[in-house]
């Protein structure tokens, strides 16, 4: 499956991808898509099994599934 | 979207934003400033009497468009959301900086390619500053800069900066006495397109660039980080349907609009290590930011405080850029400016490494 998770920052996105290739996942840092948000940041785009979270930093600001016709969002962080 | 739709969509934005912003000058805005964010702030800063510049004081109603162009297209696609909450007066002072670096080059990023596409010259150095301020900023965000989260605000939150222009636009329309304006021949406070036309205008740039991201800062971090061309190809697109532009109207005018060279360009002088670092201290700070003074203006519009914080840090600059003779003119950077730019190069490289290498909260 493949999963694009965005970020607060930069680092946040350089420090995820490190995470999934880790753990084996391909992973690329790249803008985030337009089709999945107005804002100009960066995103993890990795495929796995399953989402991977990463409960040490509070860089992540969503993640979500790629689907056909679109954006599954598995994950929102609180308040945003 | 597919990327190759992206891509032309974005292509086509810019096109459409480069024969508008030549065409402004055309109905009337000073040579090679259809656009200036950096400018058109510090104009209306002056009209509101923040500072006391008699040459540079107009409330421009292209800021008012763009915020407002960008509100309208996020409010259509349902993506204005109030937020904020990063780093609001870090921002500020960055803002504050870049806005001393734009007044020392005389022009922001999207000035410069109005320039370029104008046959000045003097830009390309610029811009080659503009290049080496993005490839520091990109040094720290991958070294770790981060201004940290942002938040969900009350939507109220995300309207105070557009409910301000509109006011702002109120007062140019009315022109009470308290609101300054360049009188004719003075200055290029006086030089500009109709009122309508202008708003007119910014409405549609402000539109297009919500819609396609359009970022000048943007588009060169993006090809350096990513080898993503997608921004940049906006940059270029301006860049080459202002220079056609400019080139037609001069045949069918009679009037230059394209002139090559070094010397003699309109409000810009030759001093190449001082646009140089005028705008490398923009692409330093912008990068830091996030985004260029176009780009904030449009987040602005969708409902992003934190971008609003940072024009408003803009038009104070330009203030303190004015009453305390840190802005060039065509004549030349002036000592306190060339003072400014190197403490703002300091101040901006201590919040990058203060923001970079910090412990753990």
């Amino acid at each position: 499956m493949t999963f694009i998770a965005t970020f607060y920052s930069h680092f946040g996105a350089i420090r995820y991808q490190r995470l999934c290739q880790s753990k084996g996942y391909k992973a690329q840092t790249m803008p985030v898509p337009r089709n999945l948000s107005s804002s100009c940041g960066t995103c993890v785009k990795y495929e796995a099994p399953e989402m991977l979270e990463d409960p040490t930093h509070d860089e992540i600001e969503q993640i979500v599934l790629c689907k056909e016709d679109g954006y599954e969002c598995l994950f929102r962080a609180e308040n945003s | 979207m597919t990327a190759k739709k992206d891509k032309l969509t974005i292509i086509i934005a810019g096109l459409v934003i480069g024969v508008i912003a030549a065409a402004l000058v055309y109905f009337g805005n000073p040579k090679n400033m259809g656009f200036c964010i950096a400018c058109f702030l510090r104009d209306t800063s002056g009209a509101l009497g923040l500072h006391k510049a008699p040459p540079v004081q107009y409330i421009r109603p292209e800021i008012i468009g763009i915020v407002l162009g960008s509100l309208a297209m996020a409010l259509g696609k349902k993506e204005f959301q109030a937020k904020g909450g990063s780093a609001p007066m870090t921002r500020f002072v960055l803002a504050f900086c870049a806005m001393v670096g734009c007044l020392m080059f005389l022009g922001c990023p999207f000035r410069m390619i109005l320039r370029i596409a104008g046959g000045d010259l003097n830009a390309i150095i610029g811009l080659v500053g503009f290049i080496c301020g993005i490839l520091v900023g990109v040094l720290f965000l991958k070294k770790g800069f981060t201004l940290k989260r942002t938040y969900k605000l009350p939507t109220a939150e995300g309207f105070v900066l557009p409910v301000m222009e509109v006011g702002i636009f109120a007062l140019l329309i009315a022109a009470p006495a308290f609101i300054m304006f360049t009188e004719p021949e003075v200055g290029p406070g006086a030089m500009h397109a109709s009122v309508w036309l202008s708003l007119g205008a910014g409405l549609v740039v402000g539109a297009l660039a919500q819609r396609t991201r359009l970022c000048m800062v943007g588009g060169i971090r993006d090809t350096v980080l990513f080898k993503e061309t997608r921004l940049l190809l906006g940059f270029i697109a301006i860049l080459v349907a202002a220079l056609i532009t400019n080139l037609i109207l001069g045949s069918v005018t009679g009037t230059p609009y394209f002139v090559l060279g070094f010397d003699a360009q309109p409000v810009a002088y030759n001093d190449g290590l001082w646009n140089f670092l005028g705008l490398f201290l923009v692409g330093f700070a912008c990068c830091l930011l996030g985004g260029c003074p176009l780009r904030q203006l449009v987040l602005s519009g969708e409902g992003n405080t934190d971008s609003a914080v940072v024009v408003i840090g803009l038009m104070v600059g330009a203030a303190f850029c004015h009453n305390f003779g840190l802005a060039s003119s065509g004549e030349g950077p002036t000592p306190y400016g060339k003072i400014a730019v190197i403490l703002c190069i300091i101040v901006v490289a201590i919040i990058g490494c203060a923001n970079t290498f910090r412990k753990a909260e």
